[in-house]
Formats: structure tokens, C-alpha cells, sequence
């Protein structure tokens, strides 16, 4: 159900240290960002779902991309009127609506998007938040109050999805009807939520605080965690594989 | 006033919560709805309202297939008290969360004014409060006050005492129940305290891992302590003694009677 949620595996990409996997998805969204051609935007997409087949991940990738292709639909139409540059390419009355150039740029910026972000939300699917902390923690010498709030704010995202859901569900209860096709009118139906929704994360931010402290948060350091978080060959193979990739994709610029 | 028709419901990514349930509850009734955390007495109160939407089956509200109507509809017939009180409150005074709801449904503005103060008095709540600052119990009698204002048919309340004190509790049931007698309000109510179901519902269901274990008169159910022990719930403490205590014991539910029934056994010993 939730794009962002953790699907545990034993693959490849699963056992890779998680410190491995961010770095990996920031690079290929590196790679992809620096990359300037539509053909390659496209290799990069297929290769990504690819990659996740081969962690038993092709429906979350489906489902991501389907989701971004809307978001990169989005960029495609504004790109596609308001970059001018090349022959026109259709026109309307003599006004000119479409160039080669503009149809290129949204079609290179459209996908770059997707191919970008993909990863990243990849990521999340082979990552346990607290790996990552402890192995910002042990391998990169974070420390674990900063790793903490990198991770706590990505864990809370979906809980405050949800109570959201929640308090709207508790509005609909009392008669507010959200299903409304007027823009204007649905912000101001939405925006009076985010009073309960602030009160509820401020007291949970606030009781969590507390709660993390009598447990002895302070106390917490490099040496806490009993779980060991190597790199490996696997890491440095893909890692090796990922740096080659921004390098080409620097070098055909 | 509401049918469950063999309804079904799951969680996504979850195994069914709700299975083949079926009930009826009539117009003017008081029902409590009881069962161990996690037997499903949330979720039932949320397909009532149309919150939740059954995956097989129909609940009928009125008549009134409520898959086919949106939830904003049925509030006018249906009011809500969530387990939760912080979630449904989002004004800034006591005044106008509890004309919140009204406002909603297209109360004109005469009708609202007048019924805020009603319900102010009511509950003996002061207009100018800022919510959110308030305690637990107030917070919980705030979202009560806003849930009855606009004079639902069907009142649903999830665990309405939970963090009351005493004299509060007995405050906001003796509203619930003036209602329910005066002007035929139906109230389903969901609650861990046996001794509050005793006192004030009529008719309880029982609840155990989704499915009906039982349903019937409130005493009756009181007293089938099979019934209650296969839901994971303890009976209230008198109906319990008076069970223990058998013969002579039988129409006993509270204290008075109680102390009536060893008077009584007194007397006919010291003659
Ligand atoms: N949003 C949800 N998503 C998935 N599962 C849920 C959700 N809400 C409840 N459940 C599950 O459904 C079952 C019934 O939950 P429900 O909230 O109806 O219980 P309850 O009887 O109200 O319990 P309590 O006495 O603790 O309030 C539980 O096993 C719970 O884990
Ligand atoms: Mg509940």
C-alpha cells in the first residue's frame, strides 16, 4: 500500500550495506541528472527496474514509476510551452505552440525526473531506517543524535500520513464533505487540519523527546549497537559500477 | 435504524478483522459494544458511518446502503465520538468547535447561536477556552459536546469515559441517556467498563476476534460468565459475586441490590 514502506528480502540489493545503498541511489540520480540524452534517460529507467527485479521489487517499481511518469507528465507539458528554442514545431493561427527544441527538453527533463527520483524511493524499500542510522553511526562516524534525526524525520513521514487520514476521517464524521472539485474550495476545507495535525505531531515529537531521554538517550554511542555493519565486496562492487556510471555520464556532457 | 448484513472487512495487507457479521439494531435502542483490545469494536463503529466500507456484505443505515453514501451525509443522521478526542478537534475556542459540525451541514446562523450555548451549559463548558490547552477529560467533553450538537438520530460513542473522573463520567452518561429516553436517540456505545454497560446500556454485544460471540439483554449477558470469559472480558464485579454466591442471588446486579439481598439473608438467619 505505501510507495515508501520497507519490503524485506535477501537479495543482492537487500544485503548491501546500507551506507552503500544511499550512496548508490544519490549517485545513479547523479548519473541520470548529469546524463543529456533521452535515449540513455530511458536505459537508466529500464536498467533501475532491472536492478529491482532482481530484488523481487518489480511491482513497488511499477507502481513508483507509473507514479512518477504523472509527475513527469506534469513537468513535460510545462516545459513543452514554455521552451522556445529550435524550429516550431506546430502552431496554432500563426502563434507558434510547440518547438523541436522545447519538445526535446521536456522529453529529457520529463524522464530525468523519473529516472532521478526512482532510485532514491527505491531505497527506501531496501532499507530498514534503523540500519541506516546505526550504520551512519558506526561506518561514517555521525553522530548518533544527528543519525537519529535524519531517520526519526523519514519514519515519521508515513505516521503523520496516516493521522492525517485520520483527523480527515474524524471532519468527514462531522459532516464535512472533502469530495469537492473546487480547488479553492478544498484548501479551505483542508487547511483548518493542520491545526489538530500540528498539536497531535508537536505533543508526539515532544513525548517521544522526553521518552528518549529517560530511556537514556544521551548515553547512546558509536560502541551501543552490537550489530556490525562491514563493507564488503558487494559494496565495492557497486559502488565501482555507480562511479563509472556518473564518470561516463560526466565525460559524453 | 442500522443492519449489518453479513458484513466483511479487512485491513489491507491483513487477514480478515471482521468476518460474516450480522445485527440489527433498532431505532431507540442503547447497545453496548464490547470485546478484549483488537477484537474490532472500532472498526465496527466505523462502518456504521461509512468511515469504512465493507469488502462483502452491506450495512444499512435506515435503509440506506451506507457504501453508497458519502460519510459527509450520513453525519447528519450519525453522530461520532472517537476513541481519540484530539482528532476531531481542530477549532480554535470551545464555541466554535461545537458549532463546527452545524456549520457543516448548513445550520443557518440563528439556529448554530442558539444551540452552542444549549450545549456550552450542558456540559458546563466556557465558549472562549482554547482547546487544545485543556485537560484529557475536558478535551474528551469538548469532542462529546461537539459530536451531540447537532442532534444526531444514531449516536456513536468509542470508549466515551475513558480519562473521565467519576462525577464527569456520570455527567455525560446521564446526558447520553436523557437523550436516548426523551428523545429516542440510538447510542452504540463502545466500553471497557463493565460496571458503566451495566448501569446504562439495555442490550450488549460481544465481541471476540471479529466475529459475534453473543448478543442479548444487558443482564443476561452480565451473568453468562462462559460468554464473557471466551471474549477476554471481565464481568462487572457484582453481577460476578452475586453469581458466586448463587441461590437467593439471582436478580442482583448492584450494589443496593446487593445490599438488599444480604439484609434479607440476615433477617432469615437471626430468626
Ligand atoms: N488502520 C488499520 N490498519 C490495519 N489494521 C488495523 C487498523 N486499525 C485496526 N486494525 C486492526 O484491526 C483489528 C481490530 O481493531 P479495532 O481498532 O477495531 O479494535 P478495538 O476493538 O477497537 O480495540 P481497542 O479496545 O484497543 O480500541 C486489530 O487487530 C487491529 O490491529
Ligand atoms: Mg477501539
Amino acid at each position: 500500500m505505501n510507495l515508501l514502506s520497507v519490503m524485506p528480502g535477501d537479495s543482492f540489493l537487500h544485503r548491501l550495506n546500507p551506507v552503500t545503498k544511499l550512496a548508490a541511489a544519490f549517485l545513479y540520480g547523479i548519473g541520470c541528472i548529469l546524463c543529456d540524452s533521452i535515449a540513455m534517460e530511458v536505459v537508466f529507467i529500464l536498467l533501475m527496474l532491472l536492478i529491482s527485479a532482481s530484488a523481487g521489487l518489480l511491482p513497488r517499481a511499477l507502481a513508483l514509476t507509473r507514479r512518477l511518469l504523472v509527475l513527469g507528465l506534469f513537468m513535460f507539458v510545462i516545459q513543452l510551452l514554455f521552451v522556445r528554442t529550435g524550429a516550431p514545431l506546430l502552431s496554432l493561427g500563426g502563434v507558434t505552440l510547440v518547438t523541436t527544441g522545447g519538445l526535446r527538453s521536456a522529453l529529457l527533463l520529463s524522464l530525468r525526473v523519473v529516472a532521478t527520483m526512482l532510485p532514491l524511493m527505491l531505497f527506501f524499500a531496501v532499507t530498514q531506517m534503523n540500519d541506516l542510522c546505526n550504520a551512519l553511526v558506526k561506518r561514517l562516524h555521525l553522530p548518533y543524535r544527528y543519525a537519529f534525526i535524519i531517520t526519526t524525520a523519514f519514519r515519521f513521514v508515513p505516521l503523520f500520513s496516516s493521522e492525517f487520514a485520520e483527523i480527515q476521517d474524524a471532519q468527514r464524521a462531522r459532516g464535512v464533505d472533502f469530495e469537492t472539485k473546487n480547488l479553492v474550495r478544498k484548501v479551505k476545507l483542508v487547511a483548518p487540519l493542520c491545526v489538530p495535525l500540528l498539536v497531535s505531531s508537536l505533543k508526539k515529537v515532544n513525548s517521544s523527546a522526553i521518552s528518549a531521554e529517560l530511556r537514556g538517550f544521551e548515553m547512546r554511542g558509536r560502541e551501543s549497537g552490537y550489530k556490525e555493519y562491514p563493507f564488503g565486496k558487494n559494496d565495492a562492487l557497486a559502488l565501482a559500477l555507480l562511479v563509472l556510471m556518473v564518470a561516463l555520464c560526466a565525460a559524453l556532457l | 435504524m442500522i443492519r449489518f448484513e453479513d458484513v466483511s472487512f479487512h485491513y489491507p495487507h491483513t487477514q480478515a478483522s471482521i468476518e460474516g457479521l450480522s445485527f440489527h439494531i433498532a431505532k431507540g435502542e442503547f447497545v453496548a459494544l464490547i470485546g478484549a483490545n483488537g477484537a474490532g469494536k472500532s472498526t465496527i463503529s466505523r462502518l456504521c458511518n461509512g468511515l469504512l466500507r465493507p469488502s462483502a456484505g452491506r450495512v444499512l443505515l435506515d435503509g440506506e446502503d451506507t457504501s453508497q453514501t458519502p460519510t459527509s451525509r450520513l453525519a447528519r443522521k450519525v453522530g461520532f465520538l472517537f476513541q481519540n478526542p484530539d482528532r476531531q478537534i481542530c477549532e480554535n475556542t470551545v464555541r466554535e468547535e461545537i458549532a463546527f459540525s452545524m456549520k457543516a451541514q448548513g445550520w443557518d446562523e440563528q439556529a448554530i447561536a442558539g444551540r452552542v450555548e444549549e450545549i456550552l451549559a450542558a456540559f458546563d463548558l466556557a465558549g472562549d477556552w482554547f482547546p487544545f490547552e485543556r485537560s484529557r477529560g475536558e478535551r474528551q467533553r469538548i469532542a462529546l459536546a461537539g459530536a451531540l450538537a447537532c442532534e444526531p438520530q444514531l449516536l456513536i460513542l468509542d470508549e466515551p469515559t475513558t480519562g473521565l473522573d467519576y462525577r464527569e463520567c456520570i455527567r455525560i452518561m446521564d446526558y447520553v441517556t436523557a437523550l436516548n429516553r426523551d428523545k429516542g436517540v440510538t447510542v452504540l456505545m463502545v466500553s471497557h467498563d463493565m460496571e458503566l454497560v451495566q448501569d446504562y446500556a439495555r442490550r450488549v454485544l460481544v465481541l471476540e476476534g471479529g466475529k459475534l460471540l453473543g448478543d442479548g439483554d444487558v443482564k443476561r449477558v452480565m451473568k453468562d460468565e462462559a460468554l464473557l470469559r471466551s471474549a477476554r472480558v471481565l464481568p462487572a464485579q457484582i453481577p460476578a459475586l452475586a453469581l458466586r454466591l448463587g441461590e437467593g442471588f439471582e436478580d442482583v446486579y448492584t450494589i443496593a441490590e446487593m445490599a438488599g439481598a444480604i439484609q434479607k439473608r440476615r433477617a432469615e438467619a437471626s430468626r
